[in-house]
């Protein structure tokens, strides 16, 4: 079985207790260590505050803090590298990685009750749970703490004791819980309780030690009171393998150590001065333990760490073991040797280099080398067999470069973050699994800045996912230093931040607003070029009007009204009306609104803008909007007028008052001649009145209204004609002197198909339009005279084109020698 | 294309991609309620919906019945209920009533809101107030932009025109900027912007911002479209004395839409008559025409009309019009009519044109028209004179109702009908020079009566932009040589010599008498810092966007325009529209 351990740093934190006297908790990833000296397990040391210390994975201490705080029970890190503090009380306490407090929730009222007796932090694809065994053995769990749903966990029949041991596992997207009460083991869901046996578990067990669940939950490890241990799937439903390691003493910690795809199991399996790698093979791997040591489970391994060294455990990569076996011929290893000849000058370097040719293995090898140099954790390793690889590529025509190249990155970055400054030993394995991404956060968490960004311009990520996203976490981190003024703050952050594509001002702000630095938060929305965005945020901090006018700025319509609606319910009514004034585009916005929805705010409006002319206008459209009785018609009228006046529009009130008049007009026609007057223009409230033969009434209302002689003259030819009142327009006509000529009396006979009446009035239309109405009877002989006299070549033209057919030669011949006539001249 | 462009002239690019985009938007928000539904769609959207998913596609997602959002309630038994709206109060108050008599009977149906092309917080608030927005889901159909024509783009909102220039509402702004910004993403970016106006200016703001936000996604690629062109309705603020330059083009325009087909009769009239006769003979096919799409119209206009030529295109579309005009009246009128319009854009015979407008009222022959004419008067002369402003707005009333208070409220905030102020006065002597000047053309006096005309904006732009090119002799049609010939020679739209000029020189530089005169002075733009990626073939594709309507007559300018110089003009609008529309838009009407 390959196995291998190696120094990842060597410790030189100086811990004052033992780390058996303290709750240990190490995130995976090569994550913080954090430490609290446990007082609570010793009666004697009560009286004595513990300190909570936070190290990064070499040792550098990032935070420590006095506990004041009540009994830890236990703790663990959060996927997000938050250190999560169970208390015996079921309060769980969040720190930050510098050891600032984040928040706290509690586990519930039964929890409360029955204390905490032992608890675990585990984490799922959805982020991280607590899990909780009470004084009165039973679970609780969360699956996800940033989103808390307290789930109490079905009762285990006639449990009466603590589990001897117990762990989450995650199948199926749901977190349960396995626990071991003597030789039974239950599955606990939150539906139900199951017992559950594992397949072909050796006979004599009595009692389950220790139980470890894999880091990916598939595999399952049970230590029994018979030093056999058992491995196998977490569905139970498969054994793996079996291995006796004949120790009956409980261990301290185990731990699976397995590889990704890899196809070996392997435990660890740790005693007070003793390591076991166990799996499949007869023999195990065993270490003496010098001092007190932590077992950390990793993806592809296991970290250790001691008051004095800090090492990893894997299994060989195939790769590794391929180059480094020992006499090994794999490619890859001869590759290496090669490229080592090549640098000793020796022909030994082409002897190597032809035996792979030869193989046709070149290929292979060169991916060997780069693989392998993946998984060193020294960088002289890496380097020889990156040579290596360099050198092979040599020699071949078409080796994508890419792999090479990305590889050196990979390793750049990764050599950058292990630094024992930094302090965060990932495997290249596990950086693939994290992601750059989430490496980048998590060395913004550490507030490790410059490094994030010198590595977002190395690797050249686009600045909206890089280099902009470290700005903004800097300038949240920087806002919270309350010991420099805002204006140094603000000025410090744009310095830095310009107007860098991607950093939201408005976000940054919002912190600054969370740590109570509002008018720092003000001169930080300044920056911010998306006035949309300011909004929200200055409605928080209620800085409303501010927050009207960047809602203007922005031109967003919704956004403006959202603002309006806030302003609303938190002025008065003056004050809210006040403000709108100032702003015309909001105005107008709410007015559109109240029109449909809020006819009377609309009216109060204009009222406080002593807005007369729309005031006039409203009460206007009132009158035959709103108001259907003819009394609050006219009231409405009224008030228009009154209104009108007021705005100096006389004219407006003036036609409001004719308007009433002409209502109640119409009102007492409809009553004494019935049919229908109301809300006919004043016009056809006249020809109404002619056509129905009330000639008195008509003239009275035309007198009373002032209309001018034309219109009437109008009115009644057309009323008339309509009528084919033929006597009576004729007796008209004779009234008087026709204010629009005699022209129309005939076209409109002419429209009622009237020759006999049209001819009556040719003769009294005015010379200019004689040739006109003579044209329109069809007299055109006469036309043509008329025109000839008058010596007007348009009205000649227009005969001629009148003149048709035969009937009208003669005519026509008569204009043509009158023509002819008048060019003598 | 029926008609020849020059050879080198760019391709257009492909907009049927629009509505491709539409349409799977649309399916893909219909299936978001599975199963059978009931659709009721509000009347604009019936016609735009048409073009983008007929019934059968619409009955492939599920929709089985069809219903017109109206006044009155409708009877659907469906257990699902969608509504596909604008996003109006109204529309809000509908679906509350619907949904809150369901609950009243006791009865749970599923409903849905797709609000197009946005939805509004304030349509949120409305249900939330009556009560229903739990009840209901919102969505938004993001469709923006109809392609009418190959080059033509309507966003198919006529409310934008009276929202914004006159009630201030500027909700439809951001929808402008979501238009363009759709548009660079597919066929940007542009690399020359210009722009005029308040409107236009902050549409291009907030699509800038856009486009800033998503940085990245266009840079670097290749523009297609060289140049974008800003215009809005009302480049000038609304105030009492002064005239907003674009709107006013807009009652000219169609005014002269009339003068296109009777001016200079002498010589058009034969055209004329034979186009009422052959317009006769095709009305029984026109009564089709509804169901035509524009281009299809134009194709069958073009073939039917080949001896006319390219003009008759524009005739077609008002052909219609005509035809029921010289129906409704007798020739003379209709003349009287264009020699009216005609003497009022030249500015002579105010006082004969004032009483004709006059006798036009009290003889009601028509509301729109009579508003119609006093707009034309009202800005051709920057403003009424006290007395017949006065006297005009009485003889309205008593013709067409008392409710028009209302509207000449309405045209004056707008600007379109005002008063002239107090110190304007001399307009009175001015046109009586004008009269002089026109009537005996004497060319030395016009210079000094072109000082005494400044007065009046629209008498300084017009000639400052020869917007009334003096032609010698006669305009033949037939053989066009301006972007006059729409008007049959008589007045080049003022949006079209703007874009003419401001092309010509690449920017605003020496127009800034224009602009001034245009009240734009802060409100003109040119952004040219796009890197110089363009090909010669981009520069000369140029995107028209008016903020408010266009004409059908500006259009075919510029499409003149276009193959004299071998541009390609695409427009995008917010609606087509004319000023009938225009004067509707303003009416107040009794509900």
């Amino acid at each position: 079985m390959g196995h291998r351990k190696y120094e990842l740093y060597s410790m030189d934190w100086d811990l004052k207790e033992e780390l058996r006297d303290c709750l240990v908790a190490a995130a995976p990833y090569g994550g913080p260590i954090a430490l609290l000296r446990n007082p609570w397990r010793k009666e004697k040391a009560a009286s004595v505050r513990p300190v909570l210390e936070i190290y990064s994975a070499s040792g550098m201490p990032l935070a420590s803090l006095l506990w004041k705080s009540g009994p830890v029970v236990s703790l663990g890190w959060s996927a997000e590298e938050e250190l999560l503090c169970v208390q015996e009380d079921g309060v769980v306490l969040v720190y930050g990685l510098h050891g600032d407090f984040r928040r706290h929730f509690s586990m519930g009222n039964e929890v409360l009750q029955n204390r905490v007796l032992d608890a675990r932090i585990f984490h799922t694809e959805f982020g991280s749970g607590v899990a909780i065994l009470t004084g009165a053995h039973r679970f609780t769990l969360s699956a996800n703490v940033g989103d808390l749903k307290l789930r109490r966990m079905p009762e285990v029949p006639g449990l009466q004791s603590a589990p001897s041991c117990w762990t989450t596992l995650c199948q199926d997207r749901v977190a349960h819980i396995l626990l071991a009460v003597g030789p039974d083991l239950y599955l606990l869901d939150h539906a139900a309780c199951s017992s559950v046996t594992p397949p072909g578990l050796a006979p004599g067990v009595s009692s389950f030690l220790q139980m470890a669940v894999s880091f990916t939950y598939r595999h399952l490890a049970l230590f029994t009171d018979t030093g056999y241990i058992w491995m196998g799937t977490t569905s139970l439903k498969e054994k793996l393998c079996e291995f006796n390691c004949n120790i009956r003493a409980p261990p301290k910690q185990m731990v699976w150590c397995s590889r990704p795809r890899s196809k070996e199991r392997a435990v660890v399996v740790a005693w007070e001065r003793r390591l076991m790698v166990v799996g499949d093979a007869p023999e195990s791997i065993q270490f003496v333990l010098d001092e007190d040591s932590y077992l950390v489970p990793e993806l592809d391994g296991v970290r250790i760490f001691s008051r004095s060294t800090h090492e990893f455990l894997h299994e060989v990569p195939v790769a590794s073991e391929e180059i480094f076996k020992i006499a090994s011929m794999a490619p890859g290893a001869l590759l290496l040797e090669a490229q080592k000849e090549y640098e000793k000058e020796s022909q030994k370097a082409d002897e190597y280099l032809r035996e792979i040719q030869e193989l046709g293995q070149l290929t292979q090898a060169v991916q060997q080398c780069i693989e392998a140099a993946g998984h060193e954790h020294r960088p002289d390793m890496q380097k020889s067999l990156l040579r290596a690889a360099s050198f092979g590529k040599c020699f071949l025509d078409r080796f994508p470069p890419d792999s090479f190249v990305r590889m050196c990155q990979d390793l750049r970055v990764l050599n950058a973050v292990r630094d024992y400054h930094i302090g965060i030993p990932l495997t290249y394995s596990q950086y693939k699994q994290l992601t750059i991404q989430v490496l980048l956060d998590r060395l913004v968490l550490r507030r490790l800045y410059p490094l994030a960004i010198q590595i977002c311009e190395y690797l050249r990520l686009p600045e909206v996912q890089g280099v902009s996203r470290i700005l903004a976490h800097w300038a949240c981190y920087k806002v919270q230093q309350k010991d420099v003024s805002d204006e140094d703050v603000a000025r410090a952050i744009n310095q830095k931040l310009g107007d860098t594509p991607g950093v939201s001002y408005s976000d940054i702000a919002a912190r600054a607003y969370g740590c109570g630095r509002t008018e720092l938060a003000i001169k930080l929305l300044e920056y911010e070029p998306r006035s949309g965005e300011q909004v929200p945020l200055l409605l928080k901090m209620k800085r409303s009007k501010l927050a009207l006018s960047k809602a203007i700025e922005s031109g967003d319509t919704d956004l403006v009204f959202t603002v309006l609606l806030h302003l609303k319910n938190e002025l008065n009514r003056g004050d809210f009306f006040m403000t709108l004034r100032n702003q015309p585009m909001a105005l107008s916005l709410y007015r559109q609104f109240c029109k449909y929805q809020e006819l009377e705010t609309l009216k109060d409006l204009y009222n406080q803008d002593d807005n007369h002319q729309e005031l006039g206008s409203f009460h206007i459209r009132a009158s035959y909007a709103a108001e259907e009785r003819i009394e609050g018609r006219v009231a409405a009228l009224q008030t228009a007028a009154d209104a009108f006046y007021k705005a100096k529009n006389e004219f407006a009130a003036k036609a409001t008052e004719d308007q009433m008049r002409l209502l109640r007009l119409q009102r007492r026609l409809e009553d004494e001649l019935g049919g229908r007057f109301l809300d006919l223009s004043l016009h056809d409230t006249v020809t109404t009145l002619i056509l129905g033969g009330h000639n008195k009434r008509a003239e009275q209302l035309a007198r009373d209204f002032r209309i001018p002689d034309k219109r009437l003259w109008w009115l009644k030819l057309t009323a008339l004609a309509d009528l084919e009142d033929w006597e009576e327009l004729e007796k008209f006509s004779k009234s008087k002197k026709s204010p629009i000529g005699y022209l129309p009396f005939v076209e409109i006979c002419m429209k009622q198909h009237n020759k006999y009446e049209a001819k009556k009035y040719t003769s009294r239309v005015g010379p200019e339009q004689k040739v006109k109405a003579l044209l329109l009877v069809g007299d055109v002989a006469q036309a043509a005279d008329v025109a000839i006299e008058h010596r007007n070549e348009a009205e000649l033209s227009l005969v001629l084109s009148h003149c048709t057919g035969a009937t009208d030669g003669a005519t026509a011949d008569k204009i043509q020698r009158a023509r002819a006539q008048a060019q003598k001249k | 294309m029926a008609f020849p462009h020059r050879p080198d002239a760019p391709e257009l690019p492909d907009f049927s991609m629009l509505k491709r985009l539409a349409r799977d938007q649309l399916i893909y928000l219909l299936e978001q309620l599975p199963g059978k539904k009931d659709l009721f769609i509000e009347a604009d959207l019936m016609s735009p919906l048409d073009r983008i998913a007929n019934v059968s596609i619409l009955k492939q997602h599920e929709v089985d019945k069809l219903y017109k959002v109206e006044s009155k309630p409708a009877v659907s038994s469906s257990e699902q209920l969608c509504f596909l709206v604008r996003p109006r109060i109204k529309n809000m108050r509908y679906i509350a009533n619907l949904v809150n008599a369901d609950k009243l009977a006791g009865r749970t149906r599923k409903y849905k809101v797709i609000f197009s092309p946005q939805k509004f917080y304030a349509c949120e608030m409305v249900l939330e107030e009556e009560g229903i927005y739990g009840d209901v889901s919102c969505d938004e159909w993001a469709f923006s932009l109809l392609p009418l024509d190959v080059d033509l783009l309507s966003m198919e909102l006529p409310e934008f025109f009276r929202d914004y220039f006159l009630e201030g509402d500027q909700r439809w702004i951001n929808t402008v900027a979501q238009a363009l910004h759709l548009l660079s993403t597919l066929y940007g970016p542009f690399p020359n912007c210009y722009g005029i106006g308040r409107c236009a200016k902050m549409s291009y703001e907030l699509w800038r911002k856009l486009e800033d936000e998503e940085d990245g996604e266009t840079k670097g690629r290749r523009p297609e479209i060289g140049h974008i062109f800003l215009l809005d309705r009302g480049s000038v603020d609304f105030g009492p004395e002064v005239t907003s330059s674009d709107k006013s083009l807009k009652v000219l325009l169609n005014a002269e839409d009339k003068v296109f087909n009777e001016i200079r009769n002498e010589h058009f009239s034969n055209v004329f008559g034979f186009l009422s006769q052959k317009a006769r003979n095709l009305q029984a096919q026109y009564d089709r025409r509804r169901g035509m799409d524009i281009k299809q119209m134009k194709n069958f206009v073009s073939q039917e009309l080949k001896g006319l030529k390219q003009e008759h295109r524009l005739l077609s579309l008002h052909i219609g019009a005509c035809e029921s005009i010289m129906k409704k009246k007798t020739k003379q009128d209709f003349q009287e009519l264009i020699k009216t319009e005609h003497a009022l854009l030249e500015g002579f015979n105010i006082r004969e044109s004032t009483s004709y407008i006059e006798e036009h009222i009290d003889r009601q022959v028509s509301p729109i028209e009579s508003l119609r004419l006093m707009c034309l008067l009202s800005i051709t002369e920057n403003g009424l004179i006290p007395k017949d402003y006065r006297s005009l707005k009485t003889q309205y009333l008593q013709s067409y109702g008392p409710e028009h208070l209302l509207t000449f409220s309405n045209l004056r905030r707008a600007g379109l009908l005002t008063e002239q102020a107090p110190g304007d006065t001399l307009t009175a002597v001015e046109s009586k020079v004008s009269k002089l000047v026109t009537d005996k053309a004497a060319g030395k006096i016009t210079d000094a009566f072109s000082s005494l005309a400044k007065r009046s904006n629209f008498r300084a732009i017009s000639k400052k932009l020869n917007l009334i090119p003096r032609v010698d002799g006669e305009y033949d049609l037939k053989v066009p040589r301006d972007m006059a010939y729409v008007f049959s020679g008589a007045y080049v739209p003022l949006s079209c010599r703007i874009i003419e000029q401001v092309l010509e020189r690449r920017s605003w530089q020496g127009l800034d008498e224009v602009v001034r005169l245009l009240n734009c002075s802060e409100l003109a733009f040119t952004d040219m810092t796009r890197e110089d990626k363009a090909s010669s073939e981009s520069l000369r594709l140029i995107l028209v966007v008016f903020l408010g309507g266009c004409t059908f007559s500006e259009i075919s300018a510029l499409r003149f325009l276009g193959r004299e110089k071998g541009y390609r003009f695409i427009f995008l609008t917010t609606a087509v529209t004319n000023s009938a529309r225009l004067m509707e838009a303003m009416s107040e009407v009794k509900a």
